[in-house]
């Protein structure tokens, strides 16, 4: 079974610092540490178990992104993938979520993948778009949220559970070839081996440009940014730290809390 | 177009709120509304949509539904949506809805915005809003295309239904094959968990990712233990590495809560943990990040490390009541 998974190269969302700029809009300063979607780690788990317990499995993991999102293969490599793929966007600009599934959809057509894997969203672009739309686009059936995945007593099927509201759970078979896009806690994601990331390290990746896929659709443009508005009073205590605790304490009191 | 979520024969109370955001949208830009409702059994709450609403409604009758399923929900709208073309698809953002709106948009070469929580205009064009960077900031987003699908935030959009002397829309009837052809539905498994520990405590202390390991869940612990009927609770991030039960888990795909006093230690603040708190009367957040979400959701915001601070509440607390006990033994 060869498996395609699908992973996204973040910058580290806590340090990212937000400024205020003019007509009340807001800018971000992105620091230059960029690391795997949390989402996707994941993915990368759930695929390197299929391929520990289906003899003959394969895992490919692909990206798209500029240049330095090369990077972010190695981790799913030093976790168990085989291959890595770079779709390389000539710009540090996002393409796009449906940019970005035509690039993977154009990529993974007729290469003949059995199961492709994506987290469920990003940390940075929240959409959870690109697997809808690449199933979409490959004309593949696919799930959203799923949150177990099983071999079906039918080889050509897998039967999956997905989460909905609450906590309940729907269950599900589906047929293979599919798309998955798996929710945090189906699995504990493993720490990447060295050997592992010596050896993916050597091997390199397979980076094609996307101008030579299908061209990007920019229907979705981005026109600002905005601070979040305060939904509380959201007073900021200062002082010390034994001074704020104090403080807390004095607060805890006042409201009857102790 | 609003789609009412499939909620076999029953009319879903977030049909209200999409109705409700594509009045909002109407405000903006002239237009007219109509709900789309498709499933096995949709006419009588077809009706209940037209009347309460005053809207056009169409019914999808689909011979064979059982339950939402993605592929054949997908098919069936993308057909209704290229016939009627219209300007925006309302989707609500939920299990159902985030999960088809893509899809459907890629389909009929649609732009698409997921979790959309308020429209405005800037530099003259319609935009929506929703956040980016963990909920750190909310983007705007303008769409070129002739059609754009958006699911909508649930909770975020209110309205009141039309007044009983407004005319019923009309409903129009229609049919279409259910053709769930790759995918079967095989059943609904309630959630195992019982979270009355969490949504009976009237102080919850909560903890996220921040806490930094399991052993540090005791600081938690005995914060809890300082606090009248204190319960610890956590994020999802925390009860998926194990170090709550998921019986502890605020937010959509767990409990919501809505105790007096709500402590966050170490919360980023993602829309879906904030959902399930939001009901919470008096919140006090603390986190190292002075930028952190959480900080917008909170009455009392403390820029501190968990881990020395925690233990520093205790303290205060008790030098609190101390003074208060050598108050009393004074008198
Ligand atoms: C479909 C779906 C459903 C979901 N449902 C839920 C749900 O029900 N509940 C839920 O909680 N999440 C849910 N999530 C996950 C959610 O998107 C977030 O990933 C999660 O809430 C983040 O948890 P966190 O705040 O603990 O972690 P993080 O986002 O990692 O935040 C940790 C925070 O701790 C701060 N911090 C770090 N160290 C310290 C320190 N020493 N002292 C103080 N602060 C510190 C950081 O600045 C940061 O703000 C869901 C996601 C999806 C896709």
């Amino acid at each position: 079974m060869k498996i395609l998974v699908c992973v996204k190269q973040v910058p580290d969302v806590e340090r990212i610092v937000v400024r205020d700029a003019a007509d009340g809009m807001a800018a971000l300063d992105i620091s230059n540490e960029f690391r795997m979607n949390r989402f996707d780690e994941f993915a990368v788990e759930a695929a390197v178990r299929i391929k520990e317990s289906m003899a003959g499995a394969s895992i490919h993991v692909i990206t798209v992104g500029p240049g330095r999102a090369a990077d972010v293969l190695k981790r799913p490599l030093g976790m168990g993938a085989d291959q890595g793929i770079h779709l390389k966007t000539p710009t540090d600009a996002d393409p796009g979520p449906a940019a970005v599934a035509a690039f993977i959809a154009g990529y993974a057509r007729s290469r003949g993948y059995r199961l492709i894997l994506c987290g469920s969203m990003s940390e940075d672009g929240l959409n959870g778009q690109v697997g809808p739309m690449a199933a979409a686009y490959l004309d593949l059936p696919y799930a959203t949220q799923v949150i177990a995945i099983q071999p079906a007593p039918d080889p050509s099927e897998l039967s999956i559970e997905r989460e909905i509201e609450g906590g309940a759970r729907e269950m599900l078979a589906i047929r293979l070839p599919a798309l998955l896009t798996l929710q945090p806690g189906i699995n504990r994601p493993r720490y990447p081996s060295l050997s592992r990331l010596l050896r993916a390290h050597r091997q390199g990746v397979e980076t094609i440009p996307t101008e030579t896929l299908r061209p990007a659709e920019a229907w979705v443009e981005r026109l600002g940014l905005m601070a979040p508005p305060r939904m509380r009073a959201s007073q900021v205590l200062t002082g010390s730290a034994r001074e704020k605790a104090d403080r807390l304490a004095a607060i805890l009191k006042e409201k009857a809390f102790i | 177009m609003v789609i009412a979520p499939c909620a076999n024969g029953r009319v879903h109370p977030e049909t209200d709120e999409l109705v409700a955001f594509g009045r909002r949208l109407q405000a903006l830009r002239a237009g007219a509304i109509g709900v789309c409702i498709v499933g096995g059994d949709v006419n009588v709450a077809a009706r209940e949509i037209a009347q309460r609403h005053s809207v056009p409604v169409t019914a999808i009758q689909a011979a064979g539904f059982s339950h939402y399923l993605s592929e054949p929900y997908v098919a069936v709208l993308t057909e209704e949506i290229e016939a009627v073309k219209p300007a925006f698809v309302c989707a609500p953002h939920t299990s159902q809805g985030w999960e088809w709106a893509p899809a459907v948009a890629a389909r009929i070469g649609a732009g698409c915005i997921c979790g959309v929580d308020g429209i405005t205009e800037c530099q003259g064009r319609l935009c929506f809003q929703k956040e980016l960077y963990g909920g750190k900031v909310k983007g705007l987003f303008s769409v070129s295309t002739t059609t754009t699908v958006i699911s909508v935030m649930p909770g975020i959009f209110t309205i009141k239904p039309a007044p009983p002397p407004c005319p019923p829309g009309p409903v129009t009837y229609k049919e279409a094959a259910w053709r769930p052809a790759q995918t079967r539905y095989v059943g609904t498994r309630q959630a195992g968990v019982d979270a009355s520990d969490i949504t009976a405590a009237p102080i919850i202390v909560a903890v996220g990712n921040g806490i930094g390991s399991p052993e540090n869940i005791a600081l938690a612990n005995r914060l809890a233990r300082r606090l009248p009927k204190a319960a610890v609770a956590g994020t999802r991030v925390v009860c998926d590495r194990g170090w709550l039960g998921y019986d502890r888990q605020v937010g959509i795909s767990g409990a919501s809560v809505a105790p007096a006093l709500y402590i966050a230690c170490g919360i980023s603040g993602a829309s879906q943990h904030v959902m399930g708190m939001r009901g919470a009367r008096f919140v006090i957040a603390i986190n190292t990040d002075p930028r952190a979400p959480i900080f917008n959701e909170a009455d009392i915001c403390i820029v501190e490390d968990i881990i020395r601070f925690i233990p520093l509440i205790e303290e205060a607390c008790g030098r609190l009541a101390e003074g208060t006990k050598e108050a009393i033994d004074v008198r």
